[in-house]
């Protein structure tokens, strides 16, 4: 084999390699990513599609990525976009309903309608169901943000990267998705 | 301060302390407040509760992470 042939085949084979490690961490985090997945998604058939639009693209684009930074919020990034793009967003007029002004207000109703006074007895009103139903009422802006930061536990700063917004966009969505997220909670919770 | 005596003082913290996202100074204040005033630390206990709930989604179901595993690229 010539030196250049040599060469060109060890390029190949670290490549190979590289490759697979990519794809072996970036599976290692599907847990993960399918939580936020699923946040900012209307069903659960809904997030599995975007799992598998997000790790086709991850899997032919991983060139892309640099190793070593961050790559739970690179994928999270192909979600968002991809999540945008397919339009599965276009279902609610803006944002305008007036909201609460504190932010004990979830908490407050809920210890009037249980009765209770200890913050763990409040909190079993609750149920993943309520949440995946208030979640799906919350305007995708704010719930991107409320998801990434709630669910996925990114940063500000990372949030702010992965939807490729300001910091402080980031901050006063968080702030308003919240409380929209409550007042939502509130709904399902206590009012039916 | 009586346990359950109305209290704004941490409201507007209380989500920037969840997130890490004080000052250690500002921290430190928070921390200090919520062991003395039970009305806050009560609100607190129950928003730290709602974000484990938040995190608590069911988990990928394993058809889905076979699926995944099927789309890596052939070498």
């Amino acid at each position: 084999m010539s030196e250049t042939s040599e060469n060109e085949a060890r390029r190949l084979a670290e490549d190979a390699r590289d490759r697979v490690n990519f794809e072996e961490e970036a599976l290692a985090l599907a847990d993960q990513v399918y939580r936020v997945a699923r946040g900012v998604s209307r069903s659960k058939e809904e997030a599995e599609d975007l799992m598998q639009e997000t790790y086709a693209r991850a899997f032919r684009s991983w060139q892309s990525y640099t190793p070593g930074t961050n790559l739970r919020a690179w994928l999270l990034r192909i979600l968002t976009n991809l999540n945008i793009d397919r339009g599965r967003r276009a279902q609610r007029a803006p944002d305008q309903q007036p909201l609460e002004e504190t932010d004990y207000f979830l908490y407050n109703r809920l210890e009037q309608a249980t009765g209770e006074t200890e913050a763990e007895r409040v909190l079993e009103r609750l149920s993943q169901d309520h949440v995946a139903e208030a979640l799906s009422a919350v305007p995708h802006d704010f719930r991107d943000v409320v998801v990434l930061v709630d669910i996925g536990d990114f940063s500000y700063a990372d949030a702010a990267q992965i939807l490729d917004i300001p910091i402080g966009t980031v901050m006063s969505r968080l702030h308003r998705g919240r409380r929209i997220l409550k007042k939502e909670l509130a709904e399902v919770a206590v009012e039916t | 301060m009586t346990d359950d005596e109305r209290c704004d003082w941490c409201e507007e913290v209380l989500q920037p302390f969840l997130d890490r996202n004080l000052t250690d100074a500002e921290r430190q204040e928070a921390e200090e407040h919520l062991q003395k005033c039970k009305y806050c630390r009560k609100r607190y206990h129950f928003e730290e509760g709602l974000r484990l709930l938040m995190r608590q989604a069911e988990p990928m179901a394993p058809a889905l992470k076979k699926r995944l595993s099927e789309l890596r690229l052939e070498l």
